[in-house]
């Protein structure tokens, strides 16, 4: 016994001898990651013993250790990091994400990061410096093949237009398809109202979407939540997905000081496609020369011949060929110029980050241009341990000139088949003459006047001016360890001021008109959320959030359309002799109730449970609540099953259910008489209300509901996430299959009722869809590395049903018959004529007495308007400071009609039209029928090509020679950029240095659409239309240098 | 304890947050749009976008379907009638105006006789739209339209049905009319009743007036109407120019005949300047060397030939007049000359109800002429009554023939009737414009796509070339 206790007390006798001689003390601190937010749950370890813990809410955390020991700070996603201490009690880290971590942190509905691995849905992350390497002024554009199962539209090159993004295919049939914006934590508003015609088919202007105002440069990451169950807690709205943008805080520079940072671009834009127009014969008809038929060549072969009037000038003189039909010298070179000037700091209880941006661009189309200023501020206050608050707040200053018209019937329309071949045209400048009357027109041979194209750009103002203003305020308030109180406040407010006018002097605009249309858009959402999380067991760990939502939509637009000026610029309603004043408001309300609980057992199984109730001012009242559910599940099987080896280090399970609803506009339940200013009329020869003294009501011409439900959307989703050859190769994939039902619709019914649609619940659409996302690192030998990425996803989305009676469905209606429409058991259908054509053969059958073909006699489905799949391969080479990166996208299947392609034919501007100019045109694809109905080769022969392209595929509404497949691959990106080492910047004030050359919309690798891009959509993203383009503004190709330095 | 506070706390908050939710979400109520409308504010709107469509689009298309102009844009007298001109012009008469029109008539039946007015008013021109689409397509809907509770899929009526239907709204309208009470009737406003400001009296001649053009157009589809004629021709019927019905259009912006807005909009200031508006060859034909004040009335530069069927006039062409293409143009329904003529062609046929034939004829004639050269709003040029009683005093006893050649010119700028007159009588004789693809005049409209697709009980379409039924 005795020898048993001297030998403990001399084992504690030591050990007090070495405690003395380790002299331990309390090292305390804040872990924070790099964007200064703290990290809690971040393990602090001292290196080689079991000693430790983890930090708390606040990223704050005490630990006894011993000078010179080592702690270890580690947290899933962000590098270890080591600190040895020292003499000074206080040890402050700050983390930085790790490239190649193996756990990412992800942020989710409502703003709650949360560990990837925890996550039962797929999600894809953009970092904000893949949104800047080559910037676009629309940032959803920067997306652009980089996400799985996200499809972009860049409906034209006109600068400051709309773009359309659409996650998973389309699910609704009432044009309900674009997810939702968060911008920290604030919904907002990423609605497009297209400028001049609603319809969009006539003079449309594309202004830009809501979320085009997010400046890339203060974006620190973008989360697409891509299926019902990730987007659950945001309710109704998010049906469509949600992308959640999560702007810069403040953060320190390394030295501890301020970190500014100077970013800035230059840019040249020139057009991505010209056609392949021919230049042997000149402007006319029937081979007679024409010089007021500008874009339509049909005329003699140029050959140098004298001619009268040449175009333009009316001078005599001898005919020639203008290379590219003039179109290079009528396109300007635009030029973009982004600066970005941003200062952030942080210290333990503030971060706070400023930011300016400036573009400036001017657009290929002549008079066109886009200047748009951005402020931003990010603050944040750690006031005690219990109590926090955040504000942000960004103001966008947005003004657009020379927006392009697009569409027809509008004199302002300047397509690619506006050209000619012998016109030059240079001749159009100057376009006015001292007295502001428009000069150098295009004349006829009987005098009459066309407008002059650069009358039109620069004197017919397209201007939009746009204030936005987002801003959100929270605070959060953590009465005891693990609960959490927060509050915020969120709004949008967006003052969208347009004029769209026409100049007194305008060719088919003559007496002038304007229309002044002012918007006003208030988007309100606050949030109450509690959350409490705790380890209930070493094994498991629970997660448990209550919340509560408002959400208040607001729109006002008030328009002033004036026609008949006195003084020829002058807008005001007093200078027009006709005025139109109309005013449009709606509202609509939600009120939400959710939770979340999450399950964890060994961070290797996570189960997430969501709720949410709705409430929609929208609905009936009866009928105004639905219950949405989901449930997630992530299973990280090699954790689970302790697999780890050399080839598999990481592989995930998940698999999801969820059930959202969907509420309608406002006003839809009410049937009600609406005041009319305007009696429509063709051509817009409108009359107007007060007319002889008379004001005027009409009834609504829908029908409203009876019993309107809300809309039902119920999906499921597996998953499976691999790291694999060290993390060398990650693979990701996911199936999913969402049913949408209840659809709210108006749909048509027989006008013959005397009214025009009834609103209903009709319909279902499913989507189906596989995604594949592949990360991996095939090379890295020292310095080098190639890191690829490719993305592809395929998704069908089938109408499954309309209803009773109702065959089909219009989504959308273009020109000439042309229809987008939903047809059950199809994905959606372009609709329109082909020729008559005979049974056996499949060819079409001629007209004997003309040598025409002949239409159809009833209208078809000519194929699928959505793609087959999308896909994206990014490839990225770094050695040393030299980064080089491409971006390669894809989109396969699906057709689209194109008119400017059809006009370009038509009217004998390309190619392919030179075949059969001279001697007689047979057109020996068509078959003769005769009364017995003896088939035989056609031989009629037409009167000319003219006569076969405009008359003969020209007959009627025929679409299909113009219905292309829409598959393209582009070259979309590409970025070289070379980072000084910070050893070349050791004495000077500048801490990182980096100079860049960017490219955007660089080549179109494969097309089956001839002479344009085609990507071009006649609609823009406010408008659920696929599949059409006609006379879109050109896209443009640009190049450019990049600076970017910090200091 | 602590944390049980906060959770009764969030609890009371989320609560009352609750409870609010009603009063909340209470807001789905367009403040811009009313529950119900006053008729005065209804039928102004059924007036005027019922003219909005019909000057320009039927105005242009069916005048040179008709031969009246020489040439429109997207016309359809080759045969083809596009979606447009079909869709819009069955979407301006079902929904505009007899979706408006019925629910009118509907609140005027449920408020009794002293709506009687109203009612009468809304019948007459809920059954002068059904004549014009049967005019159009031949079979439309009539005895199942307008009440999509019972029929939501309208079956479509033959020509005749449709045609006796619009002739008993027309005996229904008198009735409701003759039953209006001496006092505490509805008031309609001056403004709000375009055609008569609220007289009833005018009302019940235009009603008796339209009932004959039905029973015409029923006569010559060969039913037995005689009888239901005879008593048209005993009572009133419209006989001056001051009991026409018309719009009047101010002519201040807003408030223009489209006849010269798609040429000031597009061209230039008038039609004589930038030629876009060119008598028909059978206009120039019937008036040229005819003595008749009209030709100078209608025709500018009349020295000059005619453009052809299928040309715009151009500087050494005859164009149609300033006098005629103006902002101020009213919008035509019906005039007397109509009636006169039609009762010169019943006295010709024999029908004693009618009168004399010559002087109905020269009735119409003078009718006519008065109307072009002294009674239309707006008048330029002006004729005088002794240069129009020496024209047509001095004209011969007119053969059945030059009756039908009167009721054509009395139409002119009148789309439908402009149409259908020739439809009825073939004469003057027309022939086809060059390209055309159905080598005949244009006799019917296709069905618009929206009712092909919405409704399964829209027939097939039949050749725009076949006649229809009533010009049997």
């Amino acid at each position: 016994m005795k020898t048993k206790f001297s030998g403990m007390l001399t084992l504690l006798l030591a050990l007090v001898v070495q405690f003395s001689f380790a002299q331990e003390k309390t090292i305390t601190g804040t872990v924070i990651d790099d964007s200064g937010l703290p990290l809690p749950g971040t393990t602090v370890l001292v290196k080689g013993t079991s000693s430790g813990t983890s930090t708390d809410f606040d990223g704050k955390y005490s630990i006894k250790a011993n000078q010179g020991d080592v702690l270890v700070f580690s947290f899933v996603g962000y590098t270890n990091q080591e600190a040895t201490v020292g003499s000074s009690n206080t040890i402050n880290i700050t983390l930085q994400e790790s490239a190649e971590s193996l756990e990412e942190v992800v942020v989710t509905a409502l703003g709650i990061k949360r560990e990837a691995r925890a996550l039962g849905y797929g999600t894809d992350v953009i970092k904000g410096e893949e949104l800047v390497t080559a910037r676009e002024s629309n940032i959803v554009n920067a997306l652009q093949g980089k996400v799985t199962g996200v499809q972009i539209t860049n409906s034209s090159g006109n600068v400051g237009g709309s773009s359309k993004v659409i996650i998973r295919g389309v699910s609704s049939l009432s044009g309900r398809n674009s997810p939702i914006w968060i911008v920290d934590g604030v919904i907002i508003n990423n609605s497009q109202v297209a400028g001049g015609d609603a319809n969009r088919i006539s003079g449309n202007r594309d202004f830009a979407n809501g979320a085009a105002v997010i400046n890339p440069d203060d974006v620190e990451s973008m989360n697409i939540l891509k299926g019902a169950a990730a987007t659950a807690l945001y309710g109704s709205r998010a049906a469509g997905g949600a992308i959640i943008v999560t702007t810069k805080k403040g953060r320190a520079n390394e030295n501890g000081n301020a970190l500014v940072t100077i970013n800035s671009t230059i840019r040249f834009d020139d057009l991505f496609i010209t056609p392949d127009y021919q230049q042997e014969y000149a402007m006319g008809t029937n081979g007679v020369y024409n010089a007021g038929l500008n874009g339509f060549d049909w005329g003699p072969r140029i050959e140098g011949q004298i001619v009268p009037n040449l175009p333009i000038t009316g001078q005599p003189g001898p005919l020639q060929a203008v290379k590219n039909n003039g179109i290079d010298t009528f396109f300007d070179t635009g030029y973009t110029h982004i600066n970005n000037f941003s200062v952030s700091d942080a210290n333990d209880k503030t971060d706070y980050r400023i930011s300016l941006t400036s573009l400036n661009q001017t657009g290929i189309l002549p008079g066109s241009k886009l200047n748009r200023y951005t402020a931003s501020l990010n603050a944040g206050i750690r006031h005690s341990d219990k109590l926090e608050s955040r504000f942000g707040v960004q103001y966008i200053k947005s003004k657009s000139e020379g927006t392009g018209a697009t569409g027809a019937n509008d004199p302002n329309i300047i397509g690619l088949d506006f050209f000619s071949s012998t016109l030059d045209t240079r001749l159009f400048s100057p376009w006015k003459d001292a007295s502001g009357n428009q000069i150098n027109h295009i004349v006829d041979d009987a005098g009459a006047l066309s407008n002059n194209p650069l009358w039109l750009r620069h004197e017919n103002s397209n201007d939009r001016d746009d204030d936005r203003v987002i801003a959100n305020a929270s605070l959060t308030y953590k009465p005891f360890e693990g609960f959490a109180l927060t509050g915020r406040f969120g709004v949008d407010l967006d003052d969208d001021k347009r004029l769209v006018e026409n100049s007194k002097g305008t060719i088919q605009r003559l007496v002038g008109d304007f229309d002044s249309d002012n918007l006003r858009r208030q988007e309100i959402t606050v949030d109450a959320l509690a959350s409490y999380t705790k380890d209930i067991t070493e094994d498991f760990s629970l997660n448990v959030i209550g919340g509560f939502q408002y959400n208040s939509r607001l729109v006002e637009r008030q328009r002033i359309q004036g026609v008949d000026l006195l003084i020829p610029e002058l807008f005001s309603p007093a200078n027009a002799a006709q005025t139109i004043a109309t005013r449009d408001f709606t509202e609509s309300r939600l009120v939400g109730l959710y939770s979340s609980a999450e399950f964890g057992y060994r961070n290797w199984a996570t189960l997430t449970l969501t709720a949410r109730n709705d409430w929609s001012s929208t609905l009936p009242k009866n009928n105004n609540s639905y219950f949405y559910p989901s449930a997630s599940l992530a299973f990280v099987f090699t954790d689970a099953l302790g697999i780890q080896n050399d080839w598999i280090s990481y592989g995930k399970l998940r698999a999801s259910w969820a059930q959202v609803g969907n509420d309608t506009a406002a006003y839809q339940l009410d049937f009600n008489f609406l005041p009319v200013t305007t009696a429509n009329g063709q051509y817009s020869l409108d009359l107007n209300f007060p007319f002889n003294g008379a004001l005027a009501y009409r009834a609504n011409p829908t029908i409203p509901p009876a019993n309107l439900v809300p809309e039902e959307q119920t999906s499921y989703e597996f998953g499976l996430d691999l790291k694999l050859f060290n993390g060398r190769l990650g693979l990701d994939l996911s199936y999913f299959k969402n049913q949408n039902k209840n659809q709210i619709l108006a749909v048509a019914i027989p006008e013959s009722t005397g009214f025009a649609s009834s609103v209903l619940n009709v319909g279902q659409v499913d989507q189906e869809g596989f995604e594949i996302a592949l990360d991996a690192t095939p090379l890295k030998i020292g310095d080098f590395t190639w890191n690829t990425a490719i993305n592809f996803s395929t998704v069908e989305s089938k109408v499954v049903e309309l209803t009773e009676g109702l065959e089909q469905f219009q989504i959308a209606s273009a020109f000439n018959s042309v229809q987008v429409l939903a047809v059950p058991g199809k994905e959606f259908q372009l609709y329109g004529f082909d020729f008559l054509r005979e049974p056996t053969t499949g060819r079409p059958i001629i007209d004997p007495d003309t040598g025409r073909r002949q239409q159809a006699a009833q209208a078809e489905t000519l194929g699928s308007v959505l793609p087959d799949w999308t896909g994206g391969w990014i490839n990225t080479f770094s050695y040393k400071g030299f980064s080089l990166s491409a971006t390669i996208d894809a989109k396969w299947g699906g057709v689209m009609k194109s008119s400017t392609v059809e006009n370009l034919q038509q009217s004998g501007l390309v190619k392919e039209t030179l075949f059969g100019r001279e001697g007689t045109f047979i057109d020996t694809e068509g078959v003769l029928v005769d009364a017995n109905g003896n088939v035989t080769d056609n031989n009629i022969p037409l009167l000319n090509a003219e006569d076969y392209w405009t008359a003969s595929l020209g007959v009627g509404s025929v679409a299909t020679p113009w219905v292309y497949d829409a598959t393209f691959v582009k070259l979309r990106e590409v970025s070289l950029s070379y980072t000084f080492p910070s050893k070349m910047l050791e004495n000077t004030f500048i801490q990182g240095l980096s100079i860049g050359v960017e490219g955007r919309n660089l080549a179109l690798l494969y097309s089956k659409v001839p002479h344009i891009d085609p990507e071009a959509s006649l609609f823009g993203s406010g408008a659920d239309g696929f599949g059409i383009e006609r006379s879109n503004v050109p896209t443009s190709r640009s190049v450019g240098f990049n600076v970017r330095l910090t200091f | 304890m602590k944390r049980l506070k906060f959770i009764i706390l969030a609890s009371l908050l989320l609560a009352s947050s609750l409870q609010s939710c009603d009063d909340t979400l209470d807001i789905n109520t367009d403040p811009l749009a009313a529950s119900s409308a006053d008729p005065n504010a209804v039928l102004p709107y059924v007036f005027v976008q019922y003219s909005a469509r019909k000057v320009p689009e039927l105005g242009t298309r069916i005048c040179d379907v008709s031969q009246y102009i020489s040439n429109t844009f997207n016309s359809p007298n080759r045969g083809s009638v596009s979606s447009f001109l079909t869709g819009n012009t069955w979407g301006m008469y079902y929904v505009q105006a007899l979706g408006n029109l019925s629910l009118v008539k509907a609140d005027a039946a449920a408020a009794g006789e002293t709506s009687n007015n109203v009612n009468a008013i809304a019948t007459v021109l809920m059954a002068h739209v059904f004549y014009e689409a049967t005019s159009l397509w031949e079979d439309v809907p009539f005895t199942e339209a307008l009440n999509g509770a019972e029929f939501p899929n309208p079956k479509f009526d033959s020509q005749e049905t449709v045609l006796n239907g619009v002739v008993d709204l027309y005996d229904e309208a008198i009735a409701l009319i003759d039953a209006i009470p001496a006092s505490g009737n509805f008031q309609i406003t001056a403004n709000s009743d375009m055609f008569y400001g609220g007289d009833m009296t005018s009302w019940r001649r235009l009603a008796n007036s339209l009932k004959l053009r039905t029973l015409m157009m029923l006569k010559s589809g060969g039913a037995n109407v005689d009888a239901k004629i005879n008593e048209t021709l005993n009572q009133p019927l419209i006989e001056s120019n001051s009991q026409s019905a018309i719009i009047r259009y101010s002519g201040q912006p807003g408030a223009q005949n489209a006849m010269l807005t798609i040429i000031t909009r597009f061209f230039g200031p008038d039609n004589e300047s930038q030629d876009v508006f060119g008598p028909g060859d059978p206009i120039d034909e019937l008036l040229r060397d005819s003595g008749d004040p009209r030709y100078d009335l209608w025709v500018a530069r009349n020295d000059l030939p005619a453009p052809g069927n299928d040309l715009f006039p151009d500087p050494t062409t005859s164009v149609l007049s300033n006098n005629i293409i103006r902002a101020d143009l009213p919008d035509m329904f019906i005039m007397p000359a109509e009636i006169d003529l039609y009762k010169a062609q019943l006295a010709f046929e024999g029908v004693a109800a009618a009168g004399d034939a010559e002087t109905n004829y020269k009735n119409g004639i003078r009718n006519a002429i008065k109307w072009w050269g002294q009674d239309i709003p707006g008048a330029i040029a002006t004729v005088s009554n002794s240069t129009i009683d020496s024209y047509v005093n001095g004209l011969p006893s007119p053969s059945i023939n030059d009756i039908y050649n009167q009721q054509y010119l009395a139409a002119f700028l009148q789309p439908v009737m402009a149409w259908n007159i020739w439809r009825i009588n073939k004469v003057p004789v027309l022939s086809p414009p060059p390209n055309s693809s159905i080598g005949t005049v244009l006799r019917r409209f296709v069905y618009p796509p929206d009712e092909i697709a919405a409704n399964p009980n829209t027939p097939a379409d039949k050749p725009t070339q076949e006649p229809m039924w009533f010009e049997n």
